[in-house]
């Protein structure tokens, strides 16, 4: 079978009447499954203490408060930054001090890390935009999106 | 070449006030060529000087940016080839004018330098330090973009030519790049770049504030002078300078060949976690 | 189905295919004089005379590498069925579904984020072709040869297993070459993009990922010895019209584009064939891995958006997790293990 290092994720779905199962042209492009653990969820309310704009992923940095009162801090992984650019984001669009929400999976080291699987702002909008669900950064289907970087 | 009695008188007009300085002291890295007629390049199809090539920088900055004697390598075990030859320095002025809290950083630096220097693990160097590795990098020069591709872990930066309004929305590696011609010499405008690059291994650093203009000049048909300026309010008293040869490499059939170090640095960075570390 | 015009491409092998795209000039098949363009756009030049490929281009697509077994035979699709293609493909891509869709568990972990941060495009090729694999016109990678195939079995045995060091990964996830990168490139989950510079004597195609900038020369000098092998392997180029045809060899085997080895090689076509669109095209040619040769072509489009620096290695948490979530798992395991035996 060829493309075997080309994890798959099989979608199926219906076109001109047919039942498709499409093979992905994407690989497995990274490895949450070997660093995140899918029985360890996580559900983390924080305010924001910085975000790295790093690649290969940016991580956000987040207090937890604890029940007994004290303060964890965890850092959250997310995409690739310069998609953000591309939808007109900026280092100033997450600022310190921010109240968000994590909905995820922790750490197979178990430590304070996690997978920022849906990330949102305490009201439930999406981090960073009303996701419009294309994937597609300014094409106008989002009214909220920003203006993109020109050179 | 073309342009050359213009060239000629241009050099007189400005030969005169360098060669008086000169009688009084030699400017520290100034080549002798400044004093004599200017060289020009040959052009690019848009009429720039064209630098475009494989270049390298020789000497020591890359241990060591300013003047310093010989002295031991940290791994005993390579001996003579582990350790620092002797350097001039490049900095103009001879040394670094870092704030007090900074010099301290710096010795703390230079006295943990395997373990600090981020080039040891093939992180990118970053500017200026990338253009005095020991290693090539090429310029391929067009009108709007310049490319700089560094061998030293295919570290790469394009210069935006002529659009100083252009800003990064974010901190990176190499900087964001903004070029200009000034007659004869490329000027760089470098910024937004992380705090984490050093000038050498000798642990001389900076902050996220750095802002570094370079300057390229075509010396000869096969060098370059290369001068950065550098300011970060946060580290040093004052801007300051450094400036050395490029020269073109020569060899027969020379082209830049791949070191991606990460390959490299895989058991420096992750050998301790390894399910069997390697003895 | 209707076609605006009917062009052939030319590669190693012979092959047809029909693509309708809105102003495609007919490309200049290798050998024969280039035909009269029909419409208006006049291909630019550089000022020494070469066709001008510069700039930054786009190559995200839907259109999935390999044609889906369902849809064999089709190698087109019509418009209303491309449309619908497109809407489930993006339903059925889109991260922010979760468990309560009835995905499981381990598939919301590797959906990784939201989908903000996912780009890989919301359109099929404007040919609506279902592969981008041209040439088997099965539209699917080829079968791998033996030697090829316990290679692969052996990767993918690396990577379904806790790790055990960073070569168990990826190239990509080791941040030594990127997703999309290749060569050859492949448009994939998020910055597909590439900037092509042309100087006399070289061109240069910098991929934002990672970083990496393949030189390629011009002037009819020969590929490294033998010996010198290199991660993206050595890139020569030359003219055929107005198409850059791009050879590539000396590649190292310690990674693999889909199955390929050491002695792959790769032929890329560039050619411009409108103010937007550079039509990309490999063709594999690499019988140690494979039962034949094999094609796709990837239509790019012209972008004003600038690239972003893409230093991978220098913020690589990710390896460093996965390494020390595999020794804890397996740690936790013999514990538990050595607790049951008492």
């Amino acid at each position: 079978m060829s493309g075997v290092t080309w994890m798959r994720t099989k979608l199926t779905f219906v076109v001109a009447g047919l039942v498709v199962v499409s093979a992905r042209p994407a690989p497995a492009h990274h490895a949450f499954s070997a660093e995140f653990d899918a029985d360890r969820p996580i559900h983390l309310e924080g305010t924001v203490k910085k975000m790295e704009w790093i690649n290969p992923h940016a991580w956000v940095h987040i207090e937890v408060a604890k029940p007994d009162g004290t303060a964890e801090t965890w850092m959250i992984e997310g995409g690739t930054p310069n998609t953000l650019l591309r939808r007109g984001f900026t280092k100033k669009s997450l600022l310190p001090g921010t109240k968000i929400v994590v909905d995820g999976y922790q750490a197979k080291d178990g430590s304070l890390k996690g997978n920022g699987r849906d990330l949102t702002f305490p009201d439930g909008s999406k981090l960073f935009m009303g996701s419009s669900g294309t994937g597609a950064p300014n094409d106008g289907r989002d009214p909220t999106e920003q203006k993109k970087p020109k050179r | 070449m073309r342009n050359r009695f213009q060239g000629a008188a241009v050099a007189v007009a400005l030969a005169a006030p360098l060669t008086v300085i000169s009688l009084v002291s030699t400017p520290r890295g100034q080549p002798a060529q400044a004093l004599q007629a200017p060289y020009q390049a040959p052009r690019t199809a848009d009429g720039r000087p064209d630098l475009s090539g494989i270049w390298q920088a020789l000497g020591t900055a890359h241990w060591d940016i300013e003047g310093h004697a010989a002295r031991p390598g940290p791994v005993v075990a390579l001996g003579a080839l582990g350790a620092v030859p002797a350097g001039l320095g490049v900095v103009e002025g001879g040394e670094i004018p870092y704030q007090p809290w900074a010099a301290t950083q710096k010795q703390k630096n230079l006295d943990n330098w395997l373990a600090s220097d981020p080039a040891v693990k093939c992180f990118m160097p970053g500017v200026p330090r990338a253009t005095y590795m020991p290693f090539p990098f090429q310029i391929v020069q067009t009108p709007e973009f310049v490319l700089m591709t560094y061998e030293f872990a295919s570290a790469t930066r394009v210069l935006y030519m002529d659009k100083p309004d252009f800003e990064s929305p974010f901190d990176t590696w190499m900087g964001h790049s903004r070029g200009r011609w000034e007659g004869e010499t490329l000027v760089v405008d470098v910024t937004s770049q992380v705090g984490d690059t050093w000038f050498d291994s000798s642990g001389n650093f900076h902050s996220d504030a750095v802002h570094v203009v370079e300057r390229y000049t075509a010396m000869s048909p096969d060098a370059l002078w290369y001068e950065a300026e550098i300011e970060d309010p946060n580290v040093f008293a004052r801007p300051w300078k450094m400036s050395m040869p490029l020269y073109r490499r020569l060899d027969r059939n020379v082209q830049l060949l791949e070191f991606k170090c990460v390959e490299f640095v895989e058991e420096l960075m992750y050998g301790h976690l390894r399910k069997q570390p390697n003895k | 189905m209707r076609r605006e015009s009917e062009v052939r491409i030319r590669c190693l092998g012979v092959l047809t295919a029909v693509m309708a795209v809105a102003s495609l000039a007919p490309l200049p098949v290798a050998g024969q004089a280039t035909p009269p363009a029909p419409d208006t756009w006049t291909p630019t030049r550089t000022p020494w005379g070469d066709p001008d490929l510069s700039g930054i281009w786009d190559f995200r697509t839907l259109t999935p590498l390999e044609r889906p077994s369902e849809l064999s035979g089709k190698e087109v699709l019509s418009d209303e069925d491309a449309a619908e293609y497109e809407r489930e493909t993006l339903r059925a891509l889109d991260k922010d579904r979760r468990t309560s869709d009835g995905l499981t568990a381990e598939q919301d972990v590797r959906n990784a984020y939201n989908q903000f941060w996912w780009d890989y495009g919301t359109k099929l090729t404007e040919d609506k072709r279902t592969s981008l694999i041209v040439d088997p016109p099965d539209g699917r990678v080829p079968p791998l040869t033996p030697e090829a195939q316990k290679r692969a079995d052996a990767r993918t045995e690396a990577l379904q297993r806790p790790a055990h060091g960073p070569e168990d990964r990826t190239v990509w996830e080791r941040c030594i070459l990127g997703l999309n990168t290749g060569p050859p490139m492949n448009p994939s989950v998020y910055n597909n993009n590439v900037h092509l510079f042309q100087i006399p004597g070289t061109v240069v195609i910098l991929t934002e990922m990672a970083h990496d900038a393949r030189i390629v020369l011009m002037d009819g000098r020969p590929h490294l010895p033998e010996d010198i092998r290199q991660w993206r392997g050595d890139s020569r180029g030359h003219w055929e019209g107005d198409t850059l045809v791009v050879d590539t060899t000396n590649f190292t085997g310690k990674t693999s584009f889909r199955g390929s080895g050491t002695e792959m090689h790769l032929v890329e076509r560039f050619t411009r064939v409108g103010a937007e669109t550079l039509l990309y095209e490999y063709t594999i040619d690499d019988p140690k891995s494979f039962e034949r040769t094999w094609s796709a072509v990837i239509p790019m489009r012209r972008t004003e958006e600038p690239m972003f620096e893409y230093a991978c290695h220098e913020g690589n948490y990710g390896m460093f997790n996965l390494l020390e979530g595999a020794r804890v798992q397996e740690r936790l395991a013999e514990e538990s293990a050595r607790t049951k035996s008492k």
